[in-house]
């Protein structure tokens, strides 16, 4: 390949910028105390102090997990600052009330808050630093019997929900990053879909990072009621920093009788420049629960931001007959570090999981596929079927997988099949032979590459995924 | 170590319960090791230029602990069994050529080096047709041990521990060194016989064995040699084979090696074969592994020159509680590296299979092709396993592929044999035989491939 192949890479992040607001920022550090203020300065019932509290002293006799191919500076936990919200704590009533300054930050993202706005059918909740600051579309979707709304308001208007939930899937103790999100955090989105409920429109987060020493501490919850149906997507970005954020979200699905829940992500934090310095931080646990026969989650992820990358969207098959899927884009460049990929847990009977997984390494970066399918002894008929690919542009990035199959039952049926290829030069004198350059002949191929994986996110989000890969990628090949 | 605790105790207490339950545990673990280590040590040293090698290795045996399966290698390959185990030597044995009748393959007639326990039984083995430039034979007995120093226990992961545990206790070897352009004709079969309980053993008061079979292969640039290593036992006693074999592959070589393990349901066996591949040679490896109830091969590939050729094929049959765990790595760390590994699985009843296939593809292997496949058959609902194909990759110019399949035996299949007048048992058997097959009819010897076969169908009722 020519020169140009190696030149494509370094696109400028555009979302680097940081807003100027004031806020209500409390000193860094961990402790009770620290809980305490948190869960008062929320408002939150009291089982939600026990909770946190309890999550936070088995975070305590933790340690951080270090199995992940991936290598950072030790974390100090009492440097980050666990709570920083916009500094305006009075009730909005609507989206006129919430700061210009906030509006325009997320105008800029390309995220348009104001209703009026009717671009897409898409409801909206925008998570800045900690806090939620506005949420679209709410009272649409009251009518059809959704509730959407952010977690902190759930707990105080759904709490028998809340508590009914909140920690059924990622119990609190689960690992180190999701016992650390359990005892601090403080913002995050809830969902409910009644029984019978095919959800209206799109539900969507986003994520933002403001504070160069927050960390960033989101939990979602999702829970569909028999029959129900959900499409739910999130995005983030967050300022370029030189130091690195953490951010440890959780996020649990609860799919009961036939339900269907789809949950996309977008993630585009900020990787760090190209020497490594700074970026996020991405440790997050997500994972679903088919609770109910003929239930379904599917995961989609497009991964292309973050510093390090260590999440593992996972499927705990438990109803007969359910269904998870995991389709997943990882992109890393220059130093970037991803270790990603799935756990699907068969429990029930004829129990069907499909692993989709299409990693990109460019630059120095190290991309792994981690992934577990684990056939359980009663898990008649259980079905699964995973493809890893791997692309690696320039001799200087890595690609691993460590597929972890583990079957106890005779009539499962897995199939696991991995490959690791290169942009081929035939290919590329191929598109050059008919006209097409060089670097849209390469975003073609990558976007055929990941066209498995795009083809299940919604439709306009399938047109910026694929615009955002084009982006990152711009330099690297040629 | 056991105390006795009240379930209803506060969190306090079990936690101080579990704590002790681990470190007493461990200190069995170390207890273990020490007690295999002092066994190792204390074999006959033959010569002081093999003192140093069994120093060093016995500092790295000390410098490292028993796994458990919090180690990531062990996860799976459960070692507990053997902690309550107190070893011994085994005590001179008086084998017989007749006792090892249905071990004796014809090929290699005038070619066969036996080992009893570890040591070199000369009244067993044949060694009159082999060209007179081949060095072939036990350790003790070569007369320029100066030239093995650079070969022996110097292969990368020869600190592993039970290959310095091995190494540790080395006291003989099977030894062959080929030199250049030497084309050995008759195959070579280098039998291990472990006498664990035999009755015809020395041994007095029957207590589980320890051996340490080792096998050192050096082969000059252009030579060609056909090796069969095999691994039986005699009686059925509980007896732990710790064996290590280091083959180097000078260029141009080409070595056709196949490994049989067929220990007894009562044997632990434990085994490392480690491979270096100089410039365009050709290592074919097939591993069979049958016996033991608890088994666990270590096969490592070194690539050390350009455009080498590796076949890797292995089955594991077990059955009743076996446990079968292969650990291959290949490391390609030259360019223009071609490998190609098959492993097959067969389990029945509640028997535990494990695979983990590391393939190695670092910066400098450009234009590798490595295929991988591994492919299990759970015979019975009780049956287990866990696999890993693990690939890393850094080269961007290669073709590395890896695919994993587990299930059952097809009813279709079985229906299609059933139509044509073939009972249900008969079909199943025929297509377990027929997934074993693939790799058996790789072997070269045609008497060791009639006896597998023989052993496959009496084993798939």
């Amino acid at each position: 390949m020519t020169a140009s192949v190696t030149s494509l890479v370094n696109q400028p992040y555009k979302y680097g910028f940081v807003t100027d607001i004031e806020s209500d920022t409390i000193p860094a550090g961990l402790s009770e105390d620290v809980i305490r203020l948190i869960s008062a300065k929320k408002n939150e019932p009291d089982f939600m102090l026990e909770f946190r509290l309890k999550a936070y002293r088995q975070w305590l006799k933790m340690d951080e997990p270090t199995w992940a191919e991936v290598g950072y500076a030790k974390i100090d936990y009492q440097k980050i600052v666990y709570y920083s919200a916009p500094k305006q704590q009075k009730k909005l009533n609507s989206l006129d009330e919430v700061d210009p300054t906030l509006l325009e930050t997320f105008e800029k993202l390309g995220i348009p808050l104001s209703e009026q706005k009717r671009l897409s059918n898409v409801a909206v909740d925008a998570i800045f630093d900690s806090v939620s600051v506005a949420t679209t579309f709410r009272e649409k979707l009251f009518e059809a019997g959704v509730i959407f709304c952010s977690i902190s308001e759930a707990m105080r208007e759904y709490p028998e929900l809340i508590r009914k939930y909140l920690g059924s899937v990622v119990p609190v103790g689960d690992n180190f990053f999701a016992a650390l999100n359990a005892a601090v955090f403080t913002d995050g989105s809830f969902v409910y879909i009644p029984k019978g409920v095919a959800c209206p429109m799109e539900l969507s987060t986003y994520f933002r990072i403001n504070n160069g020493d927050s960390g960033q501490f989101e939990r979602t919850l999702i829970v569909a009621e028999e029959g129900s149906s959900v499409s739910y997507l999130e995005g983030c970005t967050a300022p370029m920093f030189d130091t690195n954020q953490l951010h440890a979200a959780v996020v649990e699905l609860v799919a009961l009788d036939d339900a269907d829940i789809k949950y996309s992500t977008v993630q585009n934090w900020y990787a760090g420049d190209a020497n490594g310095k700074g970026g996020i931080y991405n440790f997050v646990t997500k994972r679903g629960l088919c609770q109910g026969v003929n239930s379904k989650i599917s995961w989609t992820q497009v991964e292309t931001g973050s510093a390090i990358t260590w999440k593992y969207p996972s499927c705990v098959l438990v109803g007969d007959n359910s269904v998870g899927e995991f389709y997943s884009v990882a992109l890393t460049n220059n130093m970037q570090q991803a270790d990603t990929g799935t756990k699907m847990v068969h429990v029930g009977k004829n129990t069907r999981s499909t692993i989709i997984s299409k990693g990109i390494s460019a630059g120095k970066s190290e991309n792994s596929y981690r992934g577990l399918v684990k056939i359980g002894p009663k898990a008649d008929g259980a079905r699964n079927y995973s493809q890893c690919d791997s692309m690696l542009i320039g001799d200087t990035a890595g690609a691993n997988t460590f597929p972890y199959i583990q079957v106890q039952n005779n009539t499962a049926r897995v199939e696991h099949e991995a490959s690791t290829s290169k942009i081929g030069e035939d290919q590329l004198f191929f598109f050059r032979q008919r006209g097409i350059s060089a670097e849209d002949a390469i975003s073609m191929m990558i976007s055929g590459f990941c066209k498995d994986v795009f083809s299940q996110l919604p439709m306009e989000f399938a047109v910026e995924a694929d615009r955002l890969l084009a982006l990152k990628l711009e330099g690297s090949v040629g | 170590m056991s105390i006795q605790v009240s379930p209803t105790l506060p969190d306090v207490e079990s936690e101080i319960r579990s704590e002790l339950g681990l470190s007493g545990s461990a200190q069995k673990r170390q207890a273990c090791l020490s007690r295999l280590l002092e066994l190792a040590i204390a074999s006959p040293s033959p010569a002081s230029w093999l003192q140093s090698l069994r120093d060093r290795a016995t500092a790295q045996v000390q410098s490292q602990s028993f796994p458990s399966n919090r180690n990531e290698g062990w996860r799976f390959t459960d070692l507990s069994d053997l902690l309550g185990i107190e070893f011994a030597a085994a005590a001179n044995s008086s084998v017989q050529l007749a006792d090892l009748a249905a071990y004796v393959l014809p090929e290699a007639e005038h070619s066969r080096l036996v080992f009893v326990d570890g040591v070199y039984a000369p009244h067993l083995s044949a060694l009159s047709h082999l060209p007179a430039t081949l060095q072939v034979g036990n350790l003790a007995a070569l007369a320029e041990p100066d030239e093995l120093l650079s070969y022996l226990a110097q292969q990368s992961g020869a600190d592993e521990l039970f290959t310095a545990l091995n190494t540790a206790g080395l006291s003989d070897a099977a030894v062959i060194v080929l030199p250049k352009q030497l084309v050995v004709d008759p195959p070579i079969h280098l039998l291990f016989v472990a006498t664990g309980g035999d009755p015809r053993s020395a041994q007095a008061d029957q207590r589980p064995t320890l051996t340490q079979p080792r096998c050192l292969v050096v082969a000059g640039v252009n030579s060609a040699l056909t090796l069969i290593e095999d691994y039986v036992t005699l009686g059925s006693g509980v007896c732990l084979t710790n064996a290590v074999t280091e083959i180097w592959l000078a260029e141009n070589v080409q070595v056709n090696h196949t490994r049989v393990q067929r220990d007894s349901l009562a044997a632990f066996h434990i085994g490392k074969t480690a491979v270096s591949q100089a410039r365009s040679s050709r290592y074919i490896g097939n591993a069979l592994s049958f016996g033991a109830a608890l088994s666990r091969h270590h096969l490592e590939i070194y690539q050390t020159g350009e455009q080498t050729e590796t076949t890797l094929n292995g089955l594991t049959m077990i059955a009743g509680t076996q446990v079968g765990d292969l650990h291959s790595a290949i490391a390609l760390t030259q360019p223009y590296g071609t490998t190609r590994q098959l492993q097959k699985c067969i389990v029945g009843d509640r028997a535990h299979a494990i695979f983990n296939g590391k393939v190695l593809v670092p910066r400098a292997a450009q234009l590798t092709d490595a295929g991988q496949l591994n492919r299990t058959l759970l015979l019975s609902p009780k049956a287990r396993v866990d696999t890993k194909p693990q690939l890393e990759i850094v080269a961007d110019n290669v073709k590395c592929t890896h695919g994993a399949t587990v299930g059952q035996l097809e009813a279709d299949e079985v229906f299609y044999l059933q139509s044509r007048g073939i009972d249900a048992a008969s079909a199943r058997r025929l297509l377990v035989y027929a997934f074993a097959y693939e790799i058996i009819d790789q072997i070269a010897i045609a008497s060791l491939k009639q006896t597998l076969c023989q052993f496959i169908t009496s084993h798939t009722d």
